[in-house]
């Protein structure tokens, strides 16, 4: 099981980016999220969420909010900016890229 | 905007540092509560489920600090927590702090505070536009005539340089006077200007108000009537009144037409004597009624300065060379004329021919010569000041070092990284050295304040601007070589602790590691030792230069005598309403009560003025000016006021200050040595002797002397009593300028105001000037060798005080090393005389060490001070053993104190105590 840890530095950013991309969410979400599309391939580690979320947030790709969670509970709500858009797409567009290449070079030898 | 809102975000991180980490704990903590809930539905009890979502969760705070480092600032963080640490250490250890801030500051603004003295007073270069291009121009050798102060030369010379040479893109002269101004009902002696029309442009020093003096104004002499006021007169005399341009002031009764203000911070080019007022050359008659040289064209009378600014890429040599042709074509024209061929032979004029021209720096003046002297001593003083501080705060810090091995080796021990151990000890470093430059920093303001107080008379250092960072760049060489000696020797132990086995300091056994830290803090005490031996030596010498001046005196009583100046001429008072001023004046201050006596003299006495002139008698010819003797014309009572007794004849009476003329019988009062030089082995009263003047030769046979006086001093109190020779005033035909003498009963200060009032009465239009006690008139004239002294005095102390703490630390620091050594050999029977002994004999070799090395320094660098010195020799033997002694004694104690500790030590104690 690969953590995101391993994977290609920056990596984790798409991946918090895309999953805000539809509504915002909290971190324990964006966690939950991210592992239950990949079927649990992918866990996100507290210890990689946490400064992940707050680098974003520094970039100001995402921004957050305080609101009620649907269990009344207060939570950290991070959403999109317009600038972590632009970034989610220039992001998924070198992700495509990369990916192909790499499955070119995997499935030719 | 992306920026901005990133700096917004990075901000806050900075500036709401504990909501945002408070956020932080809120949103990980929701997390937290969200694993455990989740855990809980998988079916785990919830003590289960809560230690499960822990684990999963890593180290907390490694995961806080890591999220904390996105946020930025870590650095900064981290120094801040340096910071506070270094604060609470060094508060910890405030007698370290506090030595080593108070070491710090002294280096740092006793020398600042003396180079910008120096810089002020010497090397300053005029306010003006591209001071650097201005020279002065004189004309070197001998120049056959009569000279109004150095540097000058004739006005028709100036004439035929300004208009004749190549070489300046222009020239301008100017001469310095006293006038009395009058405004409203208020009159007053203040310092003029004379200048020629160019002065202004040359110079590219231009008004706050009004114009400047045309070059047009320089043509016709008396056509002028105006006046710029300097601004700072203009802001203290008329209150900044902007109306004042085209209004009217009378100068020495002159009516003058002020016409523009000179820019701010601009007082003439002679440094100490800022001028008030600048005038028009053309009014030199009215504004110098005694004297002429301007309408006469007289060639042989050297009284302007003259000014040239160099054409930008010429230098000094090759203007001179430029001119020199000119020069001499301007010397053949003069040396044919009848006023030069009438006193002089072939053999003069040979001589005459051979002068040249000498450019001089604008900024030269009589003031900086007399002064750059002893500033640069002093100067030099505090360097050697420096030094040691470097040295003493080199010794602190080492010693520092060595006490926290330990500490540093025990946070190397729990994990500290080395660099950040590193950065505290350069934080700490630059803590002191802030915390001492900032101290330093208002010491020098404060110090160059009063010394520049002391230094320069009264108006001037008033009007003086000191800038509170006067020179930048000393500035930073000062702290710079503090900052320097405390990041080096800060960081050593640093340095150090990397070579340290971390176990071996934390057993306490780091003695050995220190060894090289030890052997390096006794050479630095050597040097503070051979430091303050020169400094103790030379605070000696200039001490006991100020004692002897003091004691010894001019040779006449001081106490109980006022003084004053006074010149009616300045108001336009004719040659005969002059004399009958000083008739009635004589008269009327005699009945003053309170006064005995009151003695009126041309010339003033210890002002460091003198008339020279060579005498003629049947066996004995004119001479040159160092062997002339000096002559004044005094009141009949002038003797008796000052204290000077009549050893044969008699002084003069009422009857001899009768108007007479040279060509007459005139009576002389000689002392001592002119008896001695000119009537060897004859009784000198009744010879008769005459007077060399080109203008006014007086025979051989015309003065006769009649009475004499014991050798007293004349002109300063290091002269030996010149030859000297005195005539009743009134034989002199210009009565101008008169110094008068009151000896009262009580203490003259008292009736200081009653002086000025009577003098008000008596003539309200007639300024009294330097209304002052004749011992205060001394000590001012004493002011530069009582600033050595006292200066060199401190800097002596502080030195050897420093030296004694750096011997003391030093010995301290070797026997909480070798306790238990001692321990031993007490234990095996040592008694407490012999540890002293011990431990006092390593004290008195490195004292010695100093010494040795001190000592031929001291007498080597004495010898160029011999010039500052009076009454004694630069290797005055006394002076050296009082110095070597206190310093030593100094010294001893420092090192008895750790000594005196050692020998107490319980050898149970002792030996138990690893």
């Amino acid at each position: 099981m690969g953590k995101p840890n391993d994977l290609v530095q920056g990596t984790l950013d798409l991946l918090i980016l895309k999953t805000l991309s539809l509504e915002p969410k909290h971190g324990w979400a964006i966690a939950k999220r991210i592992q239950q599309i990949s079927h649990d391939v992918l866990q996100v580690q507290q210890g990689s969420l946490s400064p992940a979320l707050h680098r974003l947030e520094q970039k100001a790709w995402i921004k957050a909010k305080w609101a009620d969670t649907e269990t009344g509970r207060k939570a950290k709500f991070y959403s999109l900016t317009a600038a972590g858009r632009a970034q989610l797409e220039k992001e998924v567009g070198n992700w495509s890229r990369l990916s192909a290449a790499i499955n070119l070079v995997v499935e030719t030898t | 905007m992306l920026w901005a809102q990133r700096l917004w975000l990075r901000l806050q991180t900075l500036f709401r540092r504990e909501h945002t980490a408070q956020q932080l704990n809120d949103e990980l903590q929701f997390h937290l509560e969200q694993q455990v809930a989740e855990n809980i539905a998988a079916g785990m009890s919830e003590e289960e489920a809560h230690h499960s979502a822990m684990r999963s969760f890593g180290n907390a705070t490694i995961l806080k600090e890591e999220t904390r480092e996105t946020w930025g600032w870590i650095t900064l963080e981290q120094i801040a927590q340096d910071v506070r640490y270094g604060f609470r250490t060094l508060r910890k250890s405030p007698l370290f702090t506090a030595v080593a801030v108070l070491t710090l500051a002294f280096g740092i603004g006793a020398n600042t505070a003396m180079f910008s003295l120096l810089d002020q007073v010497v090397l300053r270069l005029l306010p003006v536009r591209h001071p650097e291009q201005l020279v002065i121009v004189r004309e070197t050798g001998n120049h056959y005539g009569n000279t109004y102060g150095a540097n000058t030369i004739s006005w028709p010379m100036f004439e035929d340089l300004r208009d004749n040479n190549q070489t300046f893109s222009g020239m301008f002269c100017r001469f310095p006077a006293t006038v009395t101004i009058g405004y409203g009902d208020r009159v007053a002696q203040i310092p003029a200007e004379l200048v020629s029309g160019s002065y202004f442009s040359t110079l590219g020093v231009g008004t706050a108000l009004g114009r400047t003096i045309a070059p047009d104004e320089d043509a016709v002499p008396d056509s002028a009537p105006v006046v710029v006021l300097s601004y700072s007169f203009w802001r203290s005399y008329f209150d900044g009144d902007r109306t004042i341009v085209g209004r009217t002031i009378a100068l020495n009764s002159q009516a003058m037409t002020v016409i523009g203000v000179a820019q701010p911070g601009f007082d003439g080019v002679e440094l100490g004597v800022p001028a008030k007022v600048f005038v028009p050359i053309m009014m030199k008659t009215e504004m110098t009624p005694h004297s002429d040289g301007l309408k006469d064209r007289r060639r042989r009378l050297s009284w302007v300065t003259a000014y040239g600014r160099l054409k930008p890429g010429v230098s000094v040599e090759q203007a001179q060379l430029s001119l020199q042709p000119l020069l001499h074509s301007i010397l053949e024209m003069e040396a044919q004329q009848p006023e030069f061929t009438r006193y002089t032979t072939a053999a003069d004029r040979e001589l005459f021919l051979r002068n040249r021209v000498e450019l001089l720096p604008g900024s030269e003046n009589g003031l900086r010569n007399y002064m750059s002297r002893p500033l640069w001593l002093l100067v030099a003083l505090t360097g050697a000041v420096l030094l040691l501080a470097c040295a003493n705060l080199a010794n602190l810090l080492l010693a520092r070092a060595t006490a926290r091995e330990r500490e540093l080796a025990v946070r190397l021990a729990i994990g500290a990284g080395r660099a950040r151990i590193v950065r505290q000890l350069l934080v700490e470093s630059v803590l002191l050295a802030s915390g001492g430059a900032i101290l330093g920093l208002a010491l020098a303001f404060l110090a160059a304040r009063i010394l520049l107080r002391i230094y320069l008379p009264a108006d001037a250092a008033a009007e003086f601007v000191v800038s509170p960072l006067p020179d930048g760049r000393v500035w930073a060489f000062v702290v710079g070589a503090m900052l320097v000696t405390s990041l080096v020797f800060g960081l050593l132990p640093a340095f150090r602790g990397s070579r340290t086995e971390i176990a071996l300091s934390l057993k306490d056994r780091s003695g050995a590691l220190s060894a090289s830290g030890i052997s390096l803090r006794r050479m630095l005490v050597g040097v503070q030792v051979a430091l303050s031996l020169l400094l103790l030596f030379g605070a000696g010498l200039f001490v006991r230069t100020l004692r002897n001046l003091e004691s010894l005196g001019p040779g006449f009583p001081t106490d109980h005598l006022l003084t004053f100046s006074i010149n009616p001429s300045l108001n336009g008072y004719s040659d005969e309403e002059t004399k009958s001023f000083y008739e009635r004046l004589n008269v009327d201050l005699q009945t003053m009560p309170g006064v005995t006596s009151v003695g009126f003299s041309v010339m003033p006495v210890l002002k460091g003025y003198a008339w020279q002139n060579a005498v003629v008698g049947k066996d004995f010819e004119g001479a040159p000016i160092e062997e002339q003797p000096v002559l004044n014309h005094v009141g009949p009572d002038y003797f008796a006021a000052l204290g000077i007794p009549i050893v044969a004849g008699r002084a003069f009476t009422a009857q001899d200050v009768g108007p007479s003329d040279w060509r007459h019988d005139t009576y002389a009062v000689i002392n001592e040595s002119f008896a001695k030089q000119y009537f060897p082995g004859r009784d000198p009263i009744g010879q008769r002797f005459g007077l060399v003047d080109e203008m006014q030769p007086v025979s051989p046979e015309d003065i006769e002397v009649i009475g004499m006086i014991p050798d007293r001093k004349y002109r300063d109190l290091r002269e030996t009593p010149p030859a000297q020779a005195y005539f009743p005033y009134f034989e002199d035909a210009h009565f101008r300028f008169m110094n008068i003498y009151l000896r009262t009963q009580a203490d003259p200060r008292q009736i200081e105001n009653e002086v000025r009032e009577r003098m008000r009465q008596f003539d309200p239009h007639v300024p009294v000037v330097g209304l002052q006690t004749m011992n205060e008139q001394i000590s001012f004239s004493l002011r530069t060798e009582r600033l050595v002294a006292s200066l060199s005095a401190v800097f002596g102390g502080l030195a050897t005080l420093l030296a004694a703490i750096g011997l003391y630390g030093v010995m301290a620091y070797a026997i909480t090393k070798r306790t238990r050594e001692m321990g031993i050999r007490m234990a095996l029977g040592a008694l407490g005389d012999d540890v002293i002994w011990m431990v006092m004999r390593e004290a008195l070799l490195l004292i010695s060490a100093g010494i040795v090395i001190g000592m031929p320094l001291a007498l080597a660098l004495s010898s160029l001070v011999r010039s500052q010195l009076y009454g004694l020799e630069p290797h005055d033997p006394l002076t050296l053993i009082v110095s070597i002694s206190v310093l030593s004694l100094a010294a001893c104690l420092a090192g008895f104190i750790p000594a005196l500790r050692a020998s107490r030590i319980d050898p149970m104690n002792a030996l138990r105590h690893e």
